[in-house]
C-alpha cells in the first residue's frame, strides 16, 4: 500500500473522529460563553445549541451518526468518570445532609417515584410506543445513569439522553416560578426538589440562584440517580 | 504547574476512570441491573469514607469535570439523529410527559420536603 493510501485510511478512522471531538469542544465552549454572557439564561442551554449546530454541520457535510461516533464515543465515555466525580461533593457535604435526613429521604422517595410513574402513565395514556415510554421513564435522572436504565428496560439510550436534557431545561426554566407560586422559601427544599426533578441542569441553575440551594440540588441529584437505578427496573417489571 | 502536581492530577483522573471501569465490569460480569456508573459512585464513596478525606488533586479534577459536565452530554444528545422518526411519531406524548412529569415532581419534591421538615421541627420542639 502506498504512503498516500495509508494516510487516507488514517484520516478516515482516526482523523475524522478527532475532528468531531475538536468541533464538539469548540461549539461547546462558544455556546457556554454565550450563555454566561446572557446571565445564565437556561433557554440558551449549551448542550441543546451545540447539538443542533453539530447535527446541522453533519447534515451539510453528508456525514452520519456512525461517522461522528468515531470521536463522539470517546467523549461520551468520559461522562462515566465525570459522573463518578459526583461522589466527592456528596462526601464533602454529608454533614449538611445529616441535619435534614428525614425530610430529605421523604422528598426523595416521593419525588423520585412521582417523576418515574407520572412519565410512564402520561406516555401510556397518550399512546406512546413502548420504546419511547422506556426512554421517558428515567428522564429525571442524570444522563449516564438514565441511559443505562433505559438500556436495561428496553428503551433507547440516545433518546433517554435527549429527554433527560429537555427535562433539565424545563426544570431550570420553570422551577423558581413553581416554588414561588407554592410559597416555599427554604433554599434547601427548593434546591432539593430541583435536583430530584431536573438533575444536573437544574443543579447548575440552582447554583446560580443560591449556593445552599445548589449544594442540596447536587446531593439530591446524586442520591436520586442511585435510588432510581435501583428501583426503576423493579417498577418496570411490575407494570409490564 | 509543577510536574508533581501534573502527576497528581493524572492519578486523580485515573482513579475516577478506574471506579467507572470497575463499576462497569462488576455490572456486566455479575449481570446486575445497577448501572456501572452508580457502582462506581458507591466504590468512590466507600474509598473516601475509609480514607476520611478527599485528596486535593482529586477534588480539583472532580470540580473541573463537574463544571464541564455539559460537554459530555453533547455526543449523547447527537444520538437523537438516529431516532428522528420515532420522536416525530410520539411527539405529543413525549412533550406532555416531559412537561407534566417534571412539574409534578418539582411540586411533590418541594412540598414533601417542607412538610416533613415542619413536622420534625415541631416534634423535637426545636431543631
Amino acid at each position: 500500500m502506498s504512503d498516500i493510501g495509508w494516510q487516507l485510511i488514517y484520516w478516515d478512522h482516526v482523523g475524522e473522529g478527532a475532528a468531531w471531538i475538536v468541533l464538539t469542544l469548540v461549539t461547546y465552549l462558544l455556546f457556554r460563553a454565550l450563555q454566561q454572557r446572557a446571565g445564565g439564561n437556561p433557554v440558551l442551554n449549551p448542550v441543546l445549541l451545540a447539538t443542533a449546530t453539530i447535527i446541522l454541520l453533519m447534515t451539510l457535510s453528508g456525514r452520519g451518526y456512525d461517522d461522528y461516533n468515531r470521536g463522539g464515543a470517546w467523549l461520551l465515555w468520559l461522562l462515566g468518570p465525570a459522573t463518578v466525580a459526583l461522589a466527592i461533593p456528596l462526601y464533602l457535604n454529608f454533614a449538611q445532609v445529616r441535619s435534614v435526613l428525614l425530610p430529605m429521604f421523604a422528598a426523595l422517595m416521593a419525588g423520585s417515584i412521582t417523576a418515574v410513574l407520572s412519565a410512564i402513565v402520561i406516555g401510556k395514556l397518550l399512546g406512546a410506543s413502548p420504546e419511547t415510554i422506556a426512554s421517558l421513564a428515567p428522564k429525571s435522572v442524570t444522563t449516564p445513569i438514565a441511559m443505562a436504565i433505559a438500556a436495561e428496560i428496553g428503551g433507547i439510550p440516545a433518546l433517554a439522553a435527549v429527554f433527560v436534557i429537555f427535562t433539565g431545561i424545563i426544570g431550570a426554566i420553570f422551577g423558581s416560578a413553581i416554588f414561588n407560586a407554592l410559597g416555599v422559601k427554604d433554599p434547601r427544599a427548593r434546591g432539593f426538589a430541583m435536583g430530584i426533578a431536573a438533575h444536573g441542569i437544574g443543579t447548575a441553575r440552582a447554583f446560580q440562584v443560591n449556593w445552599q440551594a445548589g449544594t442540596f440540588s447536587g446531593i439530591a441529584m446524586t442520591i436520586n440517580g442511585i435510588l432510581t437505578a435501583l428501583f426503576l427496573p423493579l417498577i418496570w417489571l411490575l407494570l409490564a | 504547574m509543577s510536574l508533581r502536581r501534573a502527576r497528581d492530577l493524572v492519578i486523580a483522573f485515573a482513579a475516577l476512570a478506574a471506579c467507572q471501569i470497575a463499576g462497569s465490569l462488576m455490572s456486566h460480569s455479575l449481570h446486575l441491573p445497577i448501572p456501572g456508573t452508580v457502582i462506581g459512585i458507591l466504590i468512590l464513596l466507600a474509598a473516601l469514607t475509609l480514607l476520611r478525606r478527599v485528596p486535593g488533586a482529586l477534588r480539583d479534577v472532580a470540580e473541573y469535570m463537574l463544571k464541564h459536565l455539559n460537554l459530555f452530554y453533547i455526543p449523547a444528545a447527537i444520538g437523537i439523529m438516529a431516532h428522528v422518526a420515532l420522536v416525530r411519531q410520539d411527539l405529543i406524548p413525549i412533550l406532555a410527559a416531559l412537561f407534566g412529569s417534571t412539574f409534578l415532581s418539582l411540586i411533590v419534591g418541594v412540598l414533601v420536603f417542607q412538610w416533613v421538615q415542619g413536622k420534625t421541627i415541631s416534634d423535637e420542639g426545636e431543631a
